[in-house]
């Protein structure tokens, strides 16, 4: 097997150093940029925790501020006596996005990975096979009836899971980055020395290619962690398997459907805006939902900042 | 590698085959219902199919859509002609909505079921619903789902904050005969005494442009909210002012009179802006209600709606004001219906569950207000008192069936399932009651035309913008967007529906 010497890696480094390099005047720019991107991504965030903690009152006084008149944790204990409700769906939601994340990248690699191998007969079919779904799908209503009939995706965890295992997109990504990490000849010594396919996809392969499987799993986890709609057209009469991302769409939903039909449903309609949760309460519910997964960027970041900078470092 | 995957098809071969041979022999129908804020129904579904086994021969199920999500699933449903869905909850202002998926023939004709099992039923129900049911149809006419009995009259009143209004030293006799256009004195008199930040006329404006202008609700009209109907104010059952013309909304004197009247109330002070932006209005009005920091409102009432806890827990004494009698219209005959989908395999265990949700209090009872001892006790003179437990089981009471048939709870007073009866049994029929609008050869007139309402008519209706210059502009880009095409054809409808 070929390896490259590290003192070599480092000589390309320094060599590329004095040319990558700003000028003060620009450093300072573009951390004031970069800092002030960074502040508009965080300050949506810190307000919602000041709305959670806000009370009702400050509320229907002041509307969202950041110094609200009154502050109060109702929102949170009144979260914390949903009790049963809320920690099932927060179990649902990390049970759902670990299950799907493992399968899904588990089948992107094992459907990138042939269609990597120049040797592979029947590359361009399956390429066209997967690319063919992201131009055309089947439409909303024959998706419904075919995973609902068909292959009986209805409530059950299968159901919040099966219909985004794969994604063209995500294999388009993967194979890339394995055409980019992995040279041929590498696979090509690997087989010399006697290794089977699959050994050579697990021992050898796989572990050039962490960051571009971070990078997927980033990609699924987020899209599993913040996906409701998938719960509201499967799951009919089992509530129990529902995700923490509907519940608190369902609670969004309601008061938008009162709002609009406020005056068919008369009387009714006022009785049901009453038992509304009230909107710290909604935002305390997106504190719950953002904090686990922004806990999982670090974890990732490592990994999706080696996958972006890979290409260029080898040109 | 070989052996496993055998080994594991087996078994799942095996465990298929045993739980079918587990199932049990009575068929399983599945009901929808809208609005529901039910997590726990275990107790109330162990009831109800042990009463339901024999007299219905089925076991129940129940999708319980909440507001939010209803509409998309149960559209799902239909379109996908889903057949594991029996009944489905359907209305004239849903989006499953019953004129429109009779046509498409989404819905079960009942007529033969009606006659073979329907005599308890038609008896239990107002011979207007029925025949509020009875449409033109994918099988012709006839009635493609059982209309729920509940509050069959409209009827939109001032709420009026009576602590505060004595407190200014006003009765409500003066409010009633001052009217909408002699309020600013007493708006005045209220901004006064509670200060600068206080806004004492809380309305949804369009349901206020309705109650001052007499107009009502077109079905099918839809979103757009273009077509007004008007009432004969001192008659409901007698024909308006324009006959059974549909108008132009916005065009009228009437609704000139009123955004001129509402731009200076908003001026003054008197309306609080967040009610102008589409947003926010529904929060703001039920904020201001629930505090009841207001002075007159507007609400379309029920019976019974003063008793209800979110009326009782404002903590002032409030009224509501009639503008009209009650009348019955097609859109409120419409309200709460249920059909039984033309996919299902059980339509007639379907149809006689109905029958019997709607005819027998017991069942009614058990599932609206769930099972006695959990979710409500009786007290001593017989009347429901709910307990905690009632939180995790609250379907919406009007969307389930006939209401007529529950018990009074402790909150309404004995008697009052009596007089809500005899209350909405004197609601008149107006003159083109049945009457549905279908825009569908107008539906990009109709699209347009919604935008342009969306664009300027809630702040017009709020007092927001200034009649003087924004209600000449918005006439002229209704005109644009196709108005005439779309008036001509609704009364077109109108009038071969009053020919017949």
């Amino acid at each position: 097997m070929t390896t490259i010497n590290p003192s070599a890696r480092k000589k390309i480094k320094a060599g590329s150093f004095s040319l990558n390099r700003f000028g003060p005047g620009a450093q300072a720019a573009f951390h004031i940029i970069l800092a002030l991107f960074s502040l508009l991504c965080i300050i949506p965030f810190i307000f919602v925790v000041i709305i959670s903690f806000s009370s009702e009152e400050s509320i229907r006084q002041v509307g969202f501020s950041f110094t609200p008149v009154s502050w109060s944790v109702e929102a949170f204990t009144y979260t914390f006596r949903l009790g049963n409700a809320l920690w099932r769906s927060y179990f649902n939601s990390f049970l759902i996005t670990i299950v799907g994340t493992i399968l899904s990248v588990a089948i992107t690699i094992l459907y990138a990975y042939p269609l990597f191998r120049k040797d592979f007969r029947f590359r361009g079919f399956f390429n066209f096979l997967s690319f063919f779904t992201m131009i055309f799908g089947g439409g909303l209503v024959p998706t419904f009836v075919i995973c609902k009939s068909v292959l009986g995706l209805s409530d059950n965890y299968a159901a919040l899971i099966v219909p985004m295992l794969f994604s063209p997109f995500n294999v388009i990504i993967m194979r890339t980055f394995l055409q980019t990490a992995v040279p041929t000849e590498l696979i090509e010594a690997a087989t010399i020395d006697g290794s089977g396919e699959y050994n050579t996809l697990v021992r050898i392969v796989l572990p050039i290619v962490k960051p571009g499987i971070a990078t997927v799993a980033l990609l699924v986890a987020l899209s599993y962690w913040n996906e409701w709609f998938l719960s509201l057209l499967y799951l009919n009469k089992n509530m129990d398997i529902m995700p923490l991302q509907y519940l608190l769409m369902r609670m969004q939903r309601n008061a938008d459907f009162l709002a609009k039909n406020s005056s068919m449903l008369g009387a009714d309609a006022a009785k049901a805006v009453a038992q509304l949760p009230s909107q710290s309460l909604k935002m305390a519910l997106v504190v719950f939902i953002v904090i686990p997964i922004a806990c999982a960027y670090p974890f990732f970041q490592r990994y999706v900042v080696a996958g972006l900078t890979i290409g260029s470092v080898k040109g | 590698m070989k052996k496993v995957l055998s080994l594991i098809l087996t078994l799942a071969l095996i465990l298929s085959v045993l739980s079918f041979a587990a199932a049990d022999d009575l068929p399983t129908i599945t009901i929808m219902f809208h609005g529901s804020n039910v997590t726990d129904d275990k107790a109330v579904l162990e009831k109800v199919n042990e009463y339901i086994a024999d007299k219905v021969g089925a076991k129940l199920e129940v999708i319980w859509g909440t507001w939010g999500d209803f509409d998309e699933k149960s559209v799902k449903v239909l379109e996908g002609a889903d057949k594991d869905v029996d009944i489905v909850f359907t209305s004239s202002w849903s989006d499953d909505e019953y004129n429109s998926f009779a046509k498409k023939g989404y819905f079960l004709k009942l007529d033969d079921l009606f006659a073979q099992y329907g005599a308890d039923l038609i008896a239990a129900l107002p011979e207007d619903l029925m025949k509020a049911a009875t449409i033109e149809g994918a099988e012709g006419k006839g009635v493609y789902a059982v209309n729920g009995f509940k509050d069959t009259a409209t009827q939109n009143t001032w709420d009026i904050n009576v602590t505060l209004l004595n407190e200014l030293g006003y009765t409500v006799d003066d409010v009633k005969e001052k009217g909408f256009f002699g309020w600013g004195e007493i708006f005045a008199k209220a901004k006064e005494v509670k200060g600068d930040s206080f806004y004492p006329f809380l309305v949804e404006p369009v349901v206020a442009e309705r109650m001052v202008t007499n107009s009502i609700i077109v079905s099918g009209d839809g979103n757009a909210n273009l077509l007004s109907l008007y009432l004969n104010p001192d008659d409901v059952s007698a024909e308006g002012p324009y006959g059974n013309k549909l108008l132009n909304k916005f065009a009228t004197p009437e609704y000139k009179a009123f955004v001129e009247k509402m731009h200076e109330y908003y001026e003054a002070g008197y309306i609080d802006p967040a009610l102008s932006v589409g947003e926010t209005s529904n929060d703001c009005r039920a904020n201001h209600q629930k505090d009841a920091s207001y002075l007159i409102g507007t609400q379309v009432y029920a019976f019974g709606y003063e008793y209800s806890p979110d009326v009782l827990s404002r903590g002032v004494e409030v009224q509501f004001l009639p503008c009209t009698e009650p009348y019955m219209d097609s859109t409120v005959s419409q309200g709460a219906m249920m059909a039984i989908n033309s996919a299902s395999e059980h339509p007639e265990e379907a149809f006689k569950f109905l029958v019997l949700l709607n005819t027998d209090p017991v069942l009614m009872t058990l599932m609206n207000y769930g099972v006695e001892g959990i979710h409500y006790t009786l007290d001593e003179d017989g009347l429901v008192v709910f307990t905690d437990e009632r939180a995790n089981y609250s379907p919406w009471t009007n969307g389930v069936g006939n209401v007529t048939l529950l018990p009074d709870t402790k909150d309404e007073g004995k008697g009052f399932r009596e007089s809500f009866k005899a209350y909405y049994s004197t609601g008149k029929v107006i003159p083109s009651n049945g009457f549905f609008f279908d825009p569908e050869k107008v539906e990009t007139e109709m699209a347009q035309l919604a935008n342009v309402n969306a664009q300027y008519a809630l702040a017009l209706d709020c007092g927001a913008t200034d009649p003087e210059t924004e209600l000449p502009a918005f006439l002229e880009a209704l005109d644009g967007a196709g108005m005439q095409a779309y008036l001509d054809e609704a009364n077109a409808q109108m009038d071969a529906f009053m020919a017949k």
